[in-house]
């Protein structure tokens, strides 16, 4: 069990190596694929939990502030992230608003406070309660943050209405650009290395082990 | 976290290593700017946030949550948050936060309605909320009381933004097409409009609330009259048809002009609010003022048929005042139907007659005892009322009042109040009154006997002519052949060889001869008068005897 520890398979070809320590600048590639096995990852855990407190905010912003506003001849219109899931529940695909909903609003919020509680145990150097439940679920709700999908769409919007109507892009949209940029870093797969930084606690319980084993 | 780890040298001191338990990375700064500006954006929002006010309106027409906004000179002072129905569902409350800046738009006297498109006979307004939606106006107040609730308007103010003027109050009678934005006319030019109308407060008039812009208010002064100039004035006088009005828009909803009379010195601007009374047309509103007026009642003993109410009165041929009631009256002692005419007379219409007269007497004309003792003795000289045709086609009466000494004393009850004018029948009717006497008499004519006197002498007459035919006429024929006998033996002895003519001339030759002699006579005894005495000389020879050759 601790050889495997030192072990890593790669994602593409599930051809396995030995974990090596990277310097600045570097990465690992795979032999058999070329696909990148590890990246050097300059953020200590203080600095990545900065940034999710950082992503909060960015995150309170882009649900409480307007993306854009939209004029025409002093008729006038703004509408935040959460404007437009309410709009698109109200219309025929209700269906489409719960999925919006999920991939903008929800699992960013949860990746963020699923970080924030890991990040803050691990400054102290010990796993936070529950840490197997929350470092699965961190996996589980990466596909399903979008965050970036809906900053395309609102910047396509932005930029084929602009022809049309006067359109401002609000603080919404700027925080969302941040926001997805910032999650892009925090809430990628560097944070598998926490298995390894974190030692399991002292005396850690069979259940929990029974509970990783079919998970890996 | 960085932890130090204590080398293990042979060197001669070991330094005491302090661990800081906790540092703190230089990256914390970036959350921490994040939640500045994130604080700095709530600071803001909460600093711009004015207050919140509710507008009642009757209806949610163009009013949207968080859409429509509250403007005030085309700038946004803030926005609906919110549109509800009131609690009784009789009116729709919105809630409105205005801008930090709009605070004094809380003024109890503020005034907020709803602006979207109107077109009325008066004009468009409101055209560009077609394509914004509409908004709410606003208008500053002036008090200083503030307010969380208002009444939303259901039309625009007709003055708003605080613009310079006047107001004043007209009183008139009613109405008539006069509305909200009516514009007022100052020599045709439009000044002001109309801005409020509301009832007295017995409900016996109609207070109208101009509102005249500056500079133009000037221009309303102390002797200032307002009139109607609503609809088409159309007179047909001497000088042919004229047809006036004063724009087409106060053809449509009518109008108000003012003006001074042409003569008014001393006249200065008025103050505000100042009241006026609203006249029917120019020509009353201009006429010299028509001071206290005086209730006369006068009772006719005739029908009067054609004296409407606003027919005029006149006294000795000048106007100065009119008919106010007509009404039918019970005499009982009489047992008949007097008609009462009610008229109002304004004595100082009579102009120059009037102050003359108040000059000469002393008399008060705030003093009504005196009033009516002067009026009492006016009759006592022969004042009388009198109903008469002022056109003879329409049969139109009006009210003339004259002297007639020769009309019978009346007695005059001072106490009456009305002051009670004795009448006389109308100039038509005493005519008619004569012509039934003569047609009374002639009535009693014997007609029918004079008729028959008549035929009996025409009988005689005739009789009377035949015999003059068969007995007169034939003597007369036979007088005219003697005549012409006559006649002709007169001519034949005229003739020229007739024997009477031939003596007629030997006597005048006689005669002749005679003369001769008679002149030798007288000759000689011209020559010897003596003979007369003595006779002729014995001697004397015969020549001469002869006579003279002359």
């Amino acid at each position: 069990m601790i050889t495997n520890d030192r072990l890593i398979i790669c994602e593409h070809c599930d051809c396995v190596y030995e974990k090596v320590t990277l310097a600045k600048h570097q990465k690992t590639l795979c032999t058999r694929c070329g696909g990148v096995l590890q990246r050097y990852n300059g953020l200590t855990v203080q600095q990545r939990l900065a940034l999710s407190f950082t992503a909060a905010v960015l995150w309170l912003f882009a649900n409480f502030y307007p993306v854009m506003s939209i004029s025409l001849q002093g008729l006038k219109n703004s509408a935040t992230l959460w404007d437009s899931v309410l709009a698109l529940s109200q219309g025929p695909i209700t269906f489409i608003a719960l999925v919006a909903a999920i991939s903008i609003i929800i699992a960013p919020v949860f990746q963020l406070l699923l970080l924030i509680w890991v990040f803050s145990f691990a400054l102290g150097g010990h796993r936070s309660p529950g840490f197997k439940l929350c470092m699965r679920w961190l996996e589980t709700l990466r596909p399903w943050s979008m965050l970036e999908v809906c900053l395309l769409g609102a910047m396509v919007a932005v930029f084929k209405l602009a022809g049309l109507l006067d359109v401002l892009p609000g603080i919404g949209l700027f925080a969302l650009a941040a926001l997805s940029l910032l999650l892009i870093r925090i809430a990628g797969r560097d944070v598998r290395d926490l298995w390894d930084v974190l030692e399991p606690a002292q005396n850690p319980s069979t259940e929990e082990v029974m509970d990783e084993v079919p998970n890996r | 976290m960085k932890s130090q780890i204590a080398d293990e040298r042979p060197t001669p001191g070991q330094a005491s290593v302090k661990t800081r338990r906790f540092s703190v990375s230089l990256v914390w700064i970036v959350p921490i700017v994040a939640v500045l500006v994130g604080i700095s954006l709530v600071v803001h929002s909460i600093l711009q946030e004015g207050p919140t006010i509710t507008l009642t309106f009757k209806t949610g027409d163009g009013l949207t949550a968080n859409k429509t906004e509250v403007r005030y000179r085309n700038v946004v002072i803030g926005h609906v948050s919110d549109v509800e129905l009131s609690d009784d569902q009789k009116s729709v409350v919105a809630t409105v936060k205005l801008s930090k800046q709009a605070e004094s738009f809380t003024r109890e006297d503020s005034k907020y309605w709803v602006v979207r498109p109107r077109i009325g006979a008066g004009g468009v307004s409101g055209i560009d909320t077609l394509l914004s939606g509409d908004y709410i106006g606003a208008d500053i107040g002036q008090s200083n009381n503030r307010a969380k609730n208002f009444n939303g308007l259901e039309n625009p103010p007709p003055i708003t933004y605080g613009e310079q003027g006047k107001r004043f109050t007209l009183h008139t009678q009613d109405l008539g097409s006069l509305d909200i934005g009516s514009a007022v006319y100052y020599r045709k030019i439009p000044v002001g409009e109309v801005v409020a109308y509301a009832l007295d407060t017995d409900g016996k008039g109609v207070n109208l609330e101009v509102f005249v812009h500056a500079p133009n208010d000037a221009y309303v002064t102390e002797n200032t009259r307002f009139w109607n100039v609503s609809g088409i004035d159309v007179s047909v006088g001497a000088n042919g048809f004229a047809v006036k009005t004063e724009s087409l828009s106060s053809m449509l909803v009518g109008g108000i002009a003012f003006g001074a009379p042409p003569y008014s010195p001393d006249d200065k601007p008025a103050a505000e609010n100042k009241n006026y009374d609203l006249f029917n047309d120019q020509q009353t509103a201009l006429a010299p003022p028509n001071g206290r007026p005086q209730y006369l009642t006068m009772r006719f003993d005739q029908a009067l048929r054609g004296l409407k109410v606003d027919a005029p009165v006149e006294f000795l041929g000048i106007e100065f005042g009119r008919v106010v009631s007509v009404n039918l009256d019970f005499d009982e002692a009489k047992k008949g139907f007097p008609v009462l005419v009610g008229v109002v007379v304004y004595p100082q219409r009579l102009g120059q007659a009037y102050t003359k007269m108040l000059k000469v007497l002393h008399h008060d004309p705030d003093d009504e005892a005196a009033g009516v003792r002067l009026i009492g003795t006016f009759i006592e000289n022969g004042l009388r009322a009198q109903a008469r045709s002022g056109n003879l086609l329409t049969g139109q009466l009006y009210i003339a009042m004259d002297f007639y000494p020769k009309a019978a004393k009346v007695a005059f009850n001072p106490d009456a109040r009305p002051v009670i004018i004795p009448t006389l029948p109308g100039s038509l009717e005493q005519l008619q009154e004569k012509f039934e006497a003569m047609v009374d008499k002639l009535n009693k004519l014997p007609v029918e006997r004079i008729a028959n006197n008549l035929d009996n002498n025409l009988v005689e007459l005739r009789k009377g002519l035949a015999q003059f035919n068969a007995k007169t006429l034939p003597g007369v024929q036979t007088t005219l052949q003697d005549v012409s006998k006559t006649l002709q033996s007169a001519n034949s002895t005229l003739a020229e060889d007739s024997p009477q003519r031939e003596q007629l001339k030997q006597t005048m030759d006689e005669v002749s001869r005679m003369s001769r002699s008679l002149r030798e006579l007288s000759d000689y005894l011209g020559r010897n008068p003596e003979s007369l005495l003595r006779g002729r000389p014995k001697d004397a020879p015969a020549q001469d005897l002869q006579p003279s050759r002359n």
